[in-house]
């Protein structure tokens, strides 16, 4: 999963003490226009469109920290080698490959860089397609494209591929990684879809007894056909609800609202002057 | 808050909670790049101005400007107590003009609310010209001056002192101190007697007269922005509105603060930035003290 080029979109907000509290109907809300981590342009042949890209899907589920038992600190992960227990810094490690149980290759960070696609900030477009053609079983994540100050020929590809039903096909090369994408119309807008090379996919055909299976007897599928036309209907994604973390949200505000909250401590050496000039002044505002 | 965290912990020797009820978060963020001020830097500044601060704050309703990123970042003012506002902090609820509702203030009256305030990232500290008590009686007067380019701030040191001249002739005594801005702020500590519109009405009149006979001064907000001028702003002495407290933070690039002067140090060549967080604390004296204990009336 290609993830953003630069940290700053995941906007963690600190230097605030506020405990955030969250809603358990967040799940409900649409996403809001993010800030783009990535900008390049849309090349295709001689023609390009700039453009940015913005991310599509967020994962909202909930994750928790790890904490000391005993003092409610967060814990950290160290590298450990396994041989004598030692923490190893990172300068000190290397990429092995596992050739065989317990047989590794080693690559230099040098060797790997090497080989490393060159990010060219460009969404190289070879073919146009049919959208409807495209087997979604591929598609991996979508992204936003917004145009770069380019709103006339942006709208104008948005416009051509609509009126032709058609979606590019094409390469981007996020941070390390090239990736095929089918940039297509979506909502008024260009929207990338990174897409899962063949090798990553299985299919069904690979197990042998759906290659085998009976046909079924015509009175059995007459019936059927009538249960699944009984039960047709629309359907949107919006019915759907992750119960687990609305429960989870619910336990949070519940717990935030009466129950002990723990916080991180200062480190010692970095509150012993704090202390001191609280105790200083704290002897200052008494005297008063 | 005693909050039970403390098992477990027995080995540490001295705990913040026996100091503060505040919990500090984040303190090695920068606050001020430019001058690489960190959190902690700003919270120990709060913590040693605290005795000199705090007879200024106390019982008046607090605007935060908070700065969660540092300055350069996003900021935003905020009057509204925040969620999760700690039970030591007063709360004042008022109605709003500008917001049309009610808002809970913050009333900064403990040591602890200053360091949350501090913690909070609201660098900057603004406080109303009345308290709580008397909301619509402000014990404050406030002269707002501030120079439009090409004039600066030693043009609004001269105007400051014909804005003295002409309070004394009115029988009364002016304090003065730097915005940590462009421009200075000239108080008067009034017996929180006559309403708002009565203050500011005499504080437009000084103006006027000062402009009728003064180049480049202007007493009317539609002119305040021309070029070349230094407006008299009168419009702050309303409920509500709101002044840089004395000694607040502001949040400029080399972290200046408002800082209250003695007139005879204030001259020609002196700069706002010469107050700032690194200089304002080694400062001993305390030119505002005993401020209200000189509380007057305004005069004709």
């Amino acid at each position: 999963m290609p993830r953003a080029e630069e940290s700053e979109a995941n906007n963690k907000k600190s230097g605030t003490t506020a405990p955030v509290i969250p809603h358990p109907g967040e799940s409900a809300q649409q996403g809001k226009a993010g800030r783009p981590f990535w900008s390049g342009s849309i090349t295709i042949g001689l023609v390009n469109v700039p453009v940015r890209l913005h991310t599509m899907v967020r994962d909202l589920s909930v994750s928790f920290r790890l904490l000391h038992k005993a003092d409610g600190q967060p814990l950290r992960y160290d590298r450990v080698c396994t041989k004598d227990d030692r923490v190893i810094p990172w300068a000190d490690t290397v990429k092995g490959y596992e050739v065989r149980k317990g047989e590794y290759l080693i690559f230099e960070p040098e060797e790997l860089k090497a080989i490393m696609p060159e990010s060219n900030r460009k969404i190289r477009i070879e073919k146009f397609v049919f959208y409807l053609a495209l087997d979604p079983v591929y598609f991996e994540t979508s992204y936003i494209l917004t145009p770069d100050r380019s709103e006339e020929a942006y709208s104008l590809l948005v416009t051509a591929l609509q009126d032709l039903g058609r979606a590019a096909i094409g390469t981007i090369t996020l941070r390390t990684k090239e990736y095929p994408v089918v940039v297509h119309v979506y909502g008024g807008g260009l929207v990338l879809t990174t897409l899962r090379y063949a090798d990553e996919v299985t299919l069904p055909q690979a197990f042998e007894t759906l290659n085998d299976l009976p046909a079924p007897k015509e009175a059995e599928l007459t019936l059927a056909k009538r249960i699944i036309t009984d039960l047709s209907g629309d359907f949107s994604m919006t019915d759907c609800h992750d119960r687990y973390r609305e429960a989870v949200m619910n336990l949070i505000g519940k717990k935030l609202a009466g129950e002990k909250v723990v916080y991180v401590e200062p480190h010692p050496e970095e509150a012993k002057e704090l202390m001191q000039a609280l105790k200083e002044t704290l002897s200052t505002l008494s005297a008063k | 808050m005693p909050m039970a965290e403390s098992e477990g912990t027995g080995s540490k020797e001295m705990l913040f909670s026996d100091l503060t009820r505040v919990r500090f978060t984040n303190l090695d963020k920068i606050m001020y790049p430019s001058v690489y001020v960190t959190k902690k830097e700003v919270i120990m500044y709060y913590i040693r101005m605290a005795p000199r601060m705090l007879p200024f704050l106390s019982e008046r309703a607090v605007t935060m400007h908070r700065f969660p990123g540092g300055i350069g970042r996003e900021d935003f003012y905020e009057k509204d107590a925040p969620r999760g506002t700690p039970e030591f902090v007063n709360i004042f609820t008022h109605y709003s003009e500008t917001a049309d509702r009610e808002v809970n203030f913050v009333v900064c009256n403990n040591l602890d609310t200053l360091i949350w305030l501090a913690n909070l990232a609201s660098l900057e500290i603004h406080i109303t010209l009345s308290k709580t008590g008397s909301y619509e009686y402000p014990d404050l007067l406030l002269f707002d001056i501030d120079p439009e380019p090409p004039l600066g701030f030693d043009d609004v040191i001269d105007v400051s002192f014909i804005v003295r001249e002409h309070l004394e002739n009115a029988g009364m005594l002016a304090y003065v101190k730097t915005s940590g801005k462009k421009g200075l702020h000239i108080v008067v500590p009034l017996h929180a007697s006559q309403r708002f519109v009565e203050v500011r009405e005499f504080a437009h009149r000084i103006g006027k007269d000062i402009a009728k006979d003064t180049p480049h001064v202007v007493s009317e907000f539609p002119r305040s922005r021309d070029p070349g001028t230094i407006f008299i702003d009168y419009l702050q002495n309303a409920q509500g509105k709101t002044m840089a407290a004395p000694y607040s933070l502001r949040g400029t690039p080399p972290a200046t603060v408002s800082m209250p002067l003695r007139w005879d140090e204030l001259k020609r060549g002196v700069r706002a930035e010469d107050f700032n967080i690194k200089t304002v604390i080694s400062e001993k004296e305390e030119p505002w003290r005993g401020i209200f204990d000189n509380k007057q009336k305004i005069g004709k």
